[in-house]
């Protein structure tokens, strides 16, 4: 029973080169291959004809567990030509691995992603032997450059020197023992015929191993009692398939290695760079001639040091970077090392990594059965009787119009066309209850939801999964993740993925803008404390958020330098949303409020820091401090000595600004306080207080008319005037009319002190 | 002849004479032209070959190391550009020892620097007695490099002013250098093979002196980066400063926990991420894998000399202030801000001895 295994790399042109010539030259009974094998039955589906790259996209649910992968193919997949060769030579096809939602594959979203990550000690002292960067280098090296002759015989050398040196995992185990099934039943049944078998090249040494047992068909693993779950096609794309973009995403490049199966190493070069000066040149950066000769010597010379026969990727781009790139870089060339493009890379190599991933786009072909998505939206909409043409006006208090708004939101936000809100709540604070929607059936419809078929098998997941990843590309923008959060909560949305969470957190512990990192915060935390309408009260999502950004918060507010400068009422308001979730959320989030006060009243003591931080951390600290008899052995706050110390004429209008935006409550309550700022105003000349007034009217806004006019009662009763705090406010005049009035009283007086009848008349009272 | 005098440092040839003499003897493969070795044994000699007993020499990327040897052996000259303290001048010392044999045909960079330094100048009593001719001509490394067919190296080219740099260009592109003083065939030195410039720039310097985009042109840039992976820089900073230590006396080995809290702080305060995450202000000081062993060295000094014990934590804060922040106002509040926020949510004794030791800092 002849056996053949071939143990490949996914995604490698040379090891899908070796499995084409292995199947037309055996003509084999069987062709056995790693994938899921719930899909046997339909692998038919897989050979309709579609562009690639495809995936199969499995979704799974059940109580606990939520799962999405996907096996992505294109044309130089080994898997791919497996299955269009052993068809064309007849085979019978299988895929023999366990299915996607199985619990070996907990945590992996793409089933061909590289398994040297499992390996990774011994992939390192590999690379060290060779002197190579890393293990897509040292892959190129070995086996995608220079001649096949003995590739099968070099492959398995290098999958037995690596997996031999370390064991498999529990999960590999289980995989391989029901592979290695299936190979007994194939060779048992194909009798002298030859079989092949293309998995991953870690499996191979131990499927061989295994060829000795019983010979009985294993069965399918039937979907347990509770999940809902499936299979099915899904286009792909050449950028989600690129190691620089994404996670677990198998081989960087994909532009680059099709062109490198389509026509050979020497050609796939030569067209990189050509594609590299092209894209410089659309944007305008100068690409000279010489340059690209020096690049191409440069790739060649690599070549020859490295001893490859024709450059290898890394050798052109090594090339390009030496001849292109003419000033210092800010971070490391990305194919130096293994994973996503980092944030400053050189724009001369952003343009090099996006010509090497292409942009090509996979197609369905029209004969393939639609993914699920499309039939649960179409459930949804009839049964929600919003398929039609329609001008709705949501009530979002009322439960059935909530549940009609939700799915609306999925569909916008699968960016599904025909679906348009017209008005509605567009931040989380203001009370909107209303939405009004438009719908219009539209043509690309359908289109949109095989698409977004990709994301998952229902409305709610697949909207979940194009939130996590717009959560994952908000890089540093804090106002885009707000907008994220906002639409998990409109669209009802409230399990987010791990990965979405530790971007989410990311984005907010690199957020560098105190008053956007501020504004999030309060729309978080407002929905965080009171939203029964979208759910989100004491959502355990937002409180991660909630708990990142107060430290953020109070790291950046510690760094803010720089005099006197007008209030900056986005860094307040930061500081006064920091507060309220330090007031209302730390017991329920375990916010530690010890550290933040020190951090506060260091801002407060800080002389390099503006006045209205200063004023803020101060009322941050007065309004928290309370119930909080010390902080470190520090006395308790003291409010007078600290107007006394902060109130330089020229900038108390911010210093003040700040205090009152955080404990107006206080200010208003401690009368004293009143009646030092009273002094204090009353004291400066004219000069300074004309100087200090829009500051100071600034800082008067934060209290409302009500608590103003409270204030300007005390002063009345200060001077023993009558008269309400109310008149007071209202008396006062049109500007010019005072200035006018200074001005003359200014005239008099001159003309009283000239004739020399001031000095009597004080005299006289 | 008497016994060689000892020298503090001496040239990367001497020091690896034995290791180079061995290159050269196995070297099978192709040599560029007037080069001492091929560049498969230059880059043995740089990299490290366990089989010919070759130590390995530079830590970073081998690609960096091929990209470098390629663009010597082509018609542009080699920049070599990254932050202080990253072992360009090293790099630069290697390579040009493993190309053409020798490392001291060297001009060192600052805004004194004058085109004679650069290019030649006279001996002016054989000048006013002779008048010019080959025998008063005193050359500079420009000029002995292109005659003899070597490697120059052009250290912080970018502390030079940009006229002087500018010198350059024409050796570069024309690979020629003219001497209107004389005449006839010795009013121009024709570069033979082997000669090409390693120059050296630092990224802190770019407010300096910038280059001229004629003099870029010339030049394939390399930027060298720090250590990107921490057990590696963790390892070298404890052999480096054990080293120092054993020199100056102290017969205790520097802590392990403590050297990686100073490697941590440092890796952080350069990169201006936390490990967890969080972006920071870099410090405006160099935090380079030197300075870590400097600091590594002067928190020995103080723990053995004060107490007779490896230095703590609380040692490295001091120390930290006085190395790392300097008089730097900023600086300094930089790194109060970072031990105050950042080192609380760590664990380990060392981390929370380092939290208490924050009132250290001056100021």
């Amino acid at each position: 029973m002849p056996v053949t295994f071939i143990g490949v790399r996914h995604h490698s042109p040379a090891c899908a080169r070796l499995t084409a010539r292995t199947i037309d030259a055996l003509q084999p009974a069987y062709v056995l291959i790693e994938g899921p094998a719930d899909l046997n039955h339909r692998i038919d589906e897989l050979l309709l004809g579609h562009e690639l790259p495809v995936a199969v996209f499995s979704s799974y649910r059940d109580g606990e567990r939520r799962h999405g992968s996907w096996a992505p193919f294109c044309a130089y997949s080994p898997e791919w030509v497996a299955l269009t060769h052993g068809r064309t030579a007849g085979a019978e096809l299988r895929f023999i691995d366990l299915p996607a939602w199985h619990p070996a594959f907990a945590g992996r979203s793409n089933r061909y992603a590289d398994a040297e990550l499992r390996y990774a000690e011994v992939m390192e002292r590999l690379c060290r032997e060779f002197d190579v960067d890393n293990v897509d280098v040292l892959w190129d090296h070995l086996f995608e450059i220079g001649a096949d002759d003995d590739l099968f015989e070099r492959l398995a050398a290098y999958f037995d020197l690596v997996r031999g040196t370390s064991a498999a995992g529990e999960q590999d185990t289980a995989r391989e023992a029901y592979m290695a099934s299936w190979v007994r039943a194939a060779a048992a049944d194909a009798g002298d015929r030859p079989v092949v078998v293309v998995t991953g090249g870690f499996h191979r040494p131990a499927l061989a191993a295994a060829l000795d047992g019983p010979a009985a068909w294993p069965t399918v693993p039937a979907l347990p009692e509770d999940a809902v779950g499936g299979s099915f096609l899904v286009p792909y794309s050449f950028r989600r398939l690129d190691a620089f973009d994404g996670y677990q995403s198998g081989m960087p490049s994909p532009g680059y290695y099709q062109e490198l199966y389509d026509s050979g190493p020497d050609q796939a070069a030569r067209h990189l760079i050509e594609q590299v000066a092209q894209r410089l040149r659309e944007r305008r950066q100068p690409v000279s001639t010489a340059d690209l000769i020096a690049a191409r010597a440069t790739a060649d010379g690599l070549a020859t040091i490295r001893g490859h026969d024709a450059p290898t990727r890394a050798d052109v781009l090594d090339g390009l970077a030496s001849a292109l790139v003419t000033e210092a870089l800010e971070v490391p060339l990305p194919w130096a090392s293994r994973g996503m493009l980092r944030p400053g890379s050189h724009p001369v190599v952003v343009e090099m990594v996006a010509a090497l991933s292409g942009a090509r786009v996979g197609r369905l072909h029209p004969g393939t059965p639609a993914p699920p998505l499309v039939h649960d939206a179409g459930a949804e909409l009839e049964r929600s009787g919003l398929a039609g043409n329609a001008d709705l006006d949501l009530d979002l208090l009322d439960p059935p119009d909530r549940e009609r708004s939700r799915t609306l939101h999925r569909l916008r936000l699968l960016g599904v066309p025909g679906f348009r809100r017209d008005a509605g709540p567009a931040t989380g604070v203001e009370p909107v209850l209303r939405e009004q929607w438009a719908l219009r059936p539209d043509a690309g419809r359908l289109t949109a939801l095989i698409e977004a078929g990709a994301y998952g098998a229902t409305l709610a997941d697949a909207c979940a999964g194009v939130l996590a990843e717009r959560a994952a590309t908000a890089g540093r923008d804090v106002d885009a993740l707000a907008a994220v959060l906002f639409d998990a909560a409109l669209s009802g949305t409230d399990d987010v993925s791990d990965q979405a969470m530790t971007d989410i957190e990311a984005t907010v512990a690199a957020a560098a803008d105190l008053g956007a990192l501020g504004r999030m915060l309060a729309v978080v935390l407002t929905m965080w404390r009171h939203d029964r309408i979208f759910g989100t009260a004491r959502s355990a999502t937002l409180g991660v958020v909630i708990n990142a950004a107060v430290r953020r918060i109070l790291w950046l507010a510690e760094g803010v330098r720089g005099g006197p400068a007008p209030a900056d009422l986005g860094r307040i308001a930061a500081l006064a949303a920091c507060r309220d979730a330090l007031r209302y959320a730390d017991r329920a989030l375990s916010l530690d409020r010890a550290p933040a006060l020190e951090i506060v009243t260091r801002v407060a003591a800080d002389t390099g820091a503006p006045p209205d931080l200063r004023g803020a951390a101060f009322g941050f600290r007065w309004s928290l401090a309370p119930g909080l008899t010390e902080v470190e052995g520090e006395a308790a706050v003291d409010p007078m000595r600290a107007v006394r110390s902060a109130f330089v004429p020229g900038s108390a209008g911010d210093w003040l600004a700040g205090l009152f935006a955080l404990a107006r409550e206080e200010v208003l309550h401690t009368e004293p306080v009143l009646a030092l700022l009273d002094e204090l105003l009353s004291g400066m000349d004219p000069q300074e207080f004309l100087v200090a007034l829009p500051g100071l009217r600034q800082a008067f806004e934060f209290f409302p008319p009500r608590e103003r006019e409270t204030i300007a009662g005390r002063l009345l009763a200060r001077r023993g005037l009558g008269g309400s705090g109310r008149g007071l406010l209202r008396g006062a005049p049109d500007p010019a009319v005072v200035a006018a009035g200074l001005l003359l009283d200014a005239r008099v007086e001159a003309a009283l002190r000239r004739e020399g009848l001031t000095g009597r008349e004080e005299a006289d009272t | 002849m008497s016994a060689p005098t000892p020298m503090q440092r001496p040239p990367a040839e001497v020091r690896y004479a034995d290791e180079l003499a061995r290159l050269r003897e196995r070297d099978t493969a192709a040599r560029p032209p007037g080069w001492a070795l091929s560049v498969q044994a230059a880059r043995a000699f740089i990299v490290g070959d366990a089989k010919a007993k070759v130590s390995r020499k530079f830590v970073g990327d081998p690609s960096l190391i091929d990209r470098a040897l390629i663009s010597l052996a082509t018609s542009r000259g080699l920049m070599l550009v990254g932050e202080p303290g990253t072992a360009k001048s090293l790099l630069s010392e290697l390579l040009a020892a493993a190309v053409s044999g020798e490392s001291t045909l060297t001009i060192q960079g600052g805004a004194a620097t004058t085109e004679d330094q650069i290019r030649y100048s006279w001996n002016y009593a054989l000048l006013v007695a002779d008048g010019p001719s080959t025998r008063s001509l005193v050359p500079a490394p420009l000029l002995r490099g292109m005659a003899e067919g070597r490697t120059v190296r052009f250290e912080e080219i970018t502390r030079c002013p940009l006229e002087v740099q500018d010198t350059l260009l024409s050796p570069l592109s024309d690979r020629v250098l003219a001497i209107p003083e004389l005449t006839g065939r010795d009013a121009m030195v024709f570069a033979r093979d082997g000669f090409n410039i390693i120059a050296t720039a630092n990224t802190r310097d770019r407010g300096v002196n910038d280059m001229s985009s004629a003099l870029k042109r010339r030049f394939n840039f390399e930027t060298v980066f720090p250590i990107a992976d921490f057990d590696t820089e963790l390892s070298l900073v404890e052999a480096e400063a054990s080293a120092l230590l054993r020199r100056s006396g102290v017969t205790a080995a520097p802590r392990r926990d403590v050297l990686e809290v100073l490697v941590t702080t440092f890796r952080e305060l350069r990169t201006g991420e936390t490990a967890r995450g969080d972006s920071m202000d870099r410090l405006s000081a160099v935090m380079s894998t030197a300075e870590a062993v400097s600091v590594a060295h002067a928190v020995g000094l103080r723990g053995w000399f004060l107490r007779g014990e490896p230095g703590t934590a609380e040692d490295l804060v001091t120390c930290l202030a006085g190395t790392a922040a300097k008089d730097n106002q900023e600086d300094l509040a930089k790194l109060r801000r970072y031990l105050e926020q950042q080192v609380t949510w760590r664990s380990g004794r060392q981390w929370r001895a380092l939290h208490a030791a924050r009132h250290l800092l001056p100021g």
